[in-house]
């Protein structure tokens, strides 16, 4: 509804602009956002070896068989915690197998001459105190530098810096995201009146005595009158409790698709209330609002699990193509991504990482499981890396780490080079766009099968409104398709059945881990999810 | 070459009473034309090198020196006239045309350049001081002498006097002084070009004469276009003084101004010294630190690109080696070689004591471990995040790691008038990390009260050591002066700095608001 109207303001603006500039000046009335000049391609992600698995027609020989204890499939952060809990618990015969060239799964980066960039994940609020794995974690990776009366000092390099946020709106960039700069009074209120009860919710706790919303999200109470509010969108909820406001609700659904992929009408209304309710972090130079980001995004997080590891145990471009539950564990056909072979790999315990659009693939456990795969959905993304050498700017708040444009489609962009402490004259700009307004399927199939120039139009386009000639700025630009971005908590699948059932183990030697089996795809849940698993299996014998 | 159209071909030619007319009209343009290429040369001349009675009368001197002797060698020149005079003509207009861009942008190459400007006026006066000789004999015949000498002089002279009187008060500041160039330059051609059409007996290389006359045609209107990124109007109006220099690096824009008193330096369109006073921020910068570190043999300055203070530092014979690291090339190149700026810094980076380093000082500090006696921080004033994170706490703690434990630092913290609660952060900030800190500010009449902080580790410093000879604004008196606040500049709370607060760059903002320009 607001991209419309934008659209044509937009288009309106440019079109004056342009023919103002072919009356002052005929040579330089170029199409100021032309892109011939941008260099750059989509650089992933590799669609091909994630479908060998959901393509395979016949099964392929093995040409030799290993033996392992443990084996893990999939190296983003659940698999990785796996992998390093199970070092650290003393096991030696494990392997894990990625189908990509790298782990970190979404929490993946790349560089260029002027910074680190994420493509994916690219910050942690700071932890609740009581997530003292991830606190322990932290601090062995710099994070956190001491402790002071008993609470995590962050090391400052790695807090985002300041400025940290801001929106553009009505034609200027206000600092913060929420709506402030002229919006009525009335919406004002409404949206104090929203703070206002999502402070209580944080603080709520259900009739169990746990809390009504944390994070981990399986420490949370069980109490059905939080729980049910999983039943209901957040569109209901809102509003059920009359908040009606324009700029709350674009707001609010800005958050939903920030963290989810979603919009307000396909988001549980619990999982929209744990965005502002969960997050109940502390430190002695922190507060819940603090987070945590390097120009690389969530990839330091990763980087660091990946070295914590035994990397002798990590094995690269394997894809896992098929599983076999056995009665001593399970057989597991293995595509050496390279050389294109097949070989077998025989495991006393395994812990399936991957996202649930590929395990059903991988695993064939009856009929009843596999429908319950039906209910993971996933919302499919856009990244684009900008590398500019400036920024046609608006009146206003300068460049923060995180910039929004009120009314757009996509969720901002990021400055990459925000924690970065030396000044450089150029910046990469890290946009994300989730495809929440389609269905999944038409959002994978529109991505599939664009060229790299639509989608970078489509990108530019969005920038525009607030960038006027952006374009000219870009010198380099690459894109990154993530056709399963995250799982989308769709109302009822916190705390339905579907989750529990694909998340409980195969008699007691396959165990699972992904955020996706928590519902949110967050760095915590990740954790949890490989941390659990692999405590599980080591306890199963 | 071959074509052997004489005097007599014109002689013969039907002479239209509108051809003579021509001739005429183009006299008044070339004299218009040379006069102002004089007048930009001496005024380039004294914007870029100073005093210009010296300059004015030199370029005015070796002008008409040139036109003796572009008039004395007009006798050597035979054959067809006419086409010898269309060809000078283009010539002078190239010359004339390109002689201000080109001065310009060879500024910064101080060495050469004397010699590049008196070689345009002298070969300018040379083409011009042949063009009237010639003239006359083309138009020999045509009219009596005594009309011939009188019509050709006063079309001269009239146009001396258009020259002198639009020069000041159009051209420098309607067009400024390029695009004035590459007009003249491109009247001079058009000349040319008319001359070319009006006598027939031009035919036989028209066509070659044309395409150098679009080629220098294009090329100037191109340069008028792209003259305002040499130098915008805007530019020149936004400062007082004439803009003598100005570079636009990745990280800045440098602009030089001059006036008959003093030159002024500005970043981004801030100011950073005045000739005039800069000497008594700098000594505040320097001596009061230094004074009492007689065993200080090594120093480091971040900022400072300028070797203003390292100029200063060299004051010290104890100190045996200088580590200056400044962000811009640019700015260390600038005040490296060119003579006006060595001059004013003593040629402080051509000292085999100094190093200067050309990047991030958050970068380079945090990857340095050497240990330094005396650090001196003249870093611009905090008024984007960028500059603001180079005052935080962090950037202080990774500071502290190359301070000798009996060494003293020096920050330049703004005006504790104006931006009294940002002064007084970077007070608290350093303090936040350990620093003993005394605060101080001196009288600096180009930017008002200007503070600066002394930090050390141990309460080390003492107002009793040895400072150099001759410093103008500096003496123990005016030390222990320097650090009395009155009430209107004294201590105020404020928060510390961090990296994820930036409050530095929020307080200056407030602080300095009500007096942006």
């Amino acid at each position: 509804m607001h991209t419309n109207k934008l659209h044509n303001r937009r288009s309106f603006l440019k079109q004056s602009l342009l023919a103002t500039g072919a009356l002052l000046w005929l040579p330089s009335c170029e199409d100021k956002n032309d892109i011939k000049h941008i260099k750059g391609s989509i650089v992933g992600a590799n669609s091909k070896s994630g479908h060998i698995a959901r393509d395979l027609k016949s099964r392929p020989s093995p040409t030799h068989t290993e033996q392992v204890d443990y084996l893990i499939v999939g190296g983003g952060i659940a698999g990785l915690t796996a992998l390093r809990h199970l070092k650290n618990a003393g096991i030696t015969s494990c392997k894990l197998l990625e189908m990509d060239n790298h782990t970190g799964g979404n929490s993946h980066s790349g560089s260029n001459k002027i910074s680190q960039y994420p493509w994916g994940a690219h910050y942690l609020p700071v932890p609740d105190i009581r997530n003292k794995e991830i606190l322990d974690f932290l601090q062995s990776c710099g994070v956190i530098t001491e402790y002071k009366d008993g609470l995590p000092v962050y090391n400052e390099y790695h807090i985002c810096h300041d400025p940290e946020e801001r929106l553009f709106i009505n034609g200027q960039w206000q600092e913060g995201i929420v709506p402030e700069f002229g919006v009525p009074a009335a919406d004002k209120e409404q949206i104090r009146k929203f703070f206002a009860l999502m402070a209580s919710m944080k603080t709520a706790v259900g009739a169990d005595g746990k809390d009504a919303f944390t994070i981990p999200l399986k420490n949370s109470t069980e109490d059905a009158k939080y729980r049910d509010l999983d039943k209901i969108s957040f569109a209901a909820y809102l509003k059920q409790n009359n908040f009606t406001s324009p700029p709350l609700l674009w707001y609010l659904e800005y958050c939903c698709k920030d963290d989810y992929g979603t919009r307000l009408d396909n988001t549980s209304a619990w999982a929209g209330i744990h965005y502002f309710a969960a997050r109940k972090g502390k430190g002695a130079n922190a507060k819940d609002s603090t987070v945590l980001t390097w120009p690389e995004g969530n990839a330091f997080l990763a980087t660091h699990l990946r070295k914590q590891c035994d990397e002798t145990t990590i094995a690269l471009q394997h894809a896992a193509v098929n599983i076999k539950p056995t009665a001593s564990g399970a057989d597991v056909l293995v595509n050496d991504v390279n050389k294109g072979t097949f070989y077998q790999i025989t495991a006393k315990k395994m812990i399936v990482c991957t996202p649930q659009f590929v395990t059903k693939h991988l695993i064939d456990l009856g009929k009843l499981r596999y429908s319950m795969y039906d209910s993971f959905y996933y919302t499919p993304w856009l990244i684009a890396n900008l590398t500019v050498r400036d920024l046609p700017t608006a009146k206003g708040l300068s460049l923060c780490w995180d910039n929004i444009i009120y009314g757009s489609e996509s969720v901002g962009y990021v400055n990459a080079n925000n924690q970065d402490v030396t000044r450089s004259s150029k910046a990469v700009l890290t946009c994300y766009k989730p495809y929440a307004y389609t269905t999944p399927q038409a959002g994978r199939m529109k991505l599939q099968k664009s060229d790299y120039k639509t989608l970078l139009k489509e990108v530019i386009d969005e920038l525009d409104y607030a960038h006027q000639g952006i374009a000219q700025f870009i010198e380099q630009a690459d894109l990154w398709i993530w056709g399963h971005g995250m799982i989308a908590p769709l109302p009822g699948f916190i705390w339905g059945a579907s989750r529990l059932i694909a998340n409980s183990p195969v008699d007691n030697k396959i165990f699972f881990a992904h955020s996706d089996l928590s519902g949110i795809s967050i760095f915590e849940e990740a954790f949890y999810q490989g941390l659990d698993a692999a405590k599980n299996a080591l306890a199963a014998s | 070459m071959n074509e052997e159209v004489t005097t007599e071909n014109i002689q013969t030619a039907d002479y239209s009473r509108n051809k003579g007319l021509l001739l005429l009209l183009s006299v008044f343009i070339i004299a218009t034309c040379g006069l102002i290429y004089e007048l930009i040369a001496g005024t380039l001349a004294s914007y870029l090198l100073g005093d210009s009675i010296t300059q004015f009368s030199t370029i005015i001197g070796v002008y008409l020196f040139s036109m003796g002797i572009g008039s004395w060698l007009s006798k050597y020149i035979d054959g067809n006239l006419l086409r010898w005079f269309i060809r000078i003509e283009i010539l002078v207009g190239i010359i004339g045309g390109i002689s201000a861009p080109v001065l310009f942008v060879i500024f910064e190459h101080i060495y050469s350049f004397k010699v590049i400007l008196y070689a345009f006026v002298g070969l300018t006066g040379v083409l011009v001081g042949l063009e009237i000789p010639l003239l006359m004999r083309i138009l020999q015949g045509k009219y009596q002498f005594k009309d011939l000498v009188s019509n050709i002089f006063t079309f001269d002279y009239i146009g001396g006097l258009l020259a002198s009187l639009i020069f000041p008060l159009v051209l420098v500041p309607y067009l400024g002084l390029i695009r004035t160039s590459l007009f003249f330059g491109m009247l001079n051609i058009g000349v040319a070009l008319a001359l070319m059409y009006q006598f027939k007996e031009t035919k036989p290389y028209r066509a070659n004469m044309l395409v150098t006359i679009i080629v220098c045609l294009a090329a100037f209107t191109g340069g008028m276009l792209y003259s305002q990124k040499i130098m915008t109007y805007s530019e020149s109006l936004a400062f007082q003084d004439q803009v003598i220099f100005s570079k636009s690096t990745p990280y800045q824009r440098i602009v030089l101004t001059k006036n008959t008193r003093e030159m002024r330096l500005f970043l981004n369109g801030n100011l950073q010294f005045s000739s005039a006073d800069e000497y008594r921020y700098h000594e505040a910068l320097i001596h009061p630190g230094m004074q009492n570190l007689s065993g200080a043999t090594k120093v480091l300055v971040l900022g400072g690109g300028d070797g203003l203070a390292v100029r200063e530092l060299l004051k010290y014979p104890q100190i045996q080696s200088i580590n200056l690291v400044d962000l811009d090339p640019e700015m260390t190149r600038l005040f490296s070689t060119n003579k006006i700026l060595t001059a004013l810094n003593k040629k402080a980076f051509a000292s085999p004591k100094v190093k200067v380093t050309n990047a991030d000082a958050y970068q380079w500090v945090r990857n340095n471990n050497e240990k330094y006696q005396f650090i001196a921080i003249d870093f611009p004033d905090p008024s984007n995040y960028s500059v603001g994170k180079l005052y935080t706490n962090s950037f202080y703690r990774e500071v502290s790691r190359l301070l000798d434990s009996n060494g003293v630092m020096v920050v330049q913290s703004t005006s504790p008038y104006i931006g009294r609660k940002s002064f007084w952060c970077i007070n608290h900030t350093l303090e936040s990390e350990g620093f003993h800190v005394i605060p101080y500010h001196a009288y600096v009449p180009s930017f008002g009260e200007w503070g600066y902080a002394l930090a050390t580790k141990n309460y080390c410093w003492r107002n009793e050591g040895k400072l150099p000879e001759g410093l103008k604004y500096v003496n123990f008196k005016t030390i222990s002066d320097m650090m009395f606040f009155p009430p209107d500049m004294s201590d105020v709370p404020t928060e510390i700095n961090k990296l994820n607060n930036q409050v530095l760059v929020h307080y200056f903002e407030s602080d300095w608001g009500p007096y942006a320009h």
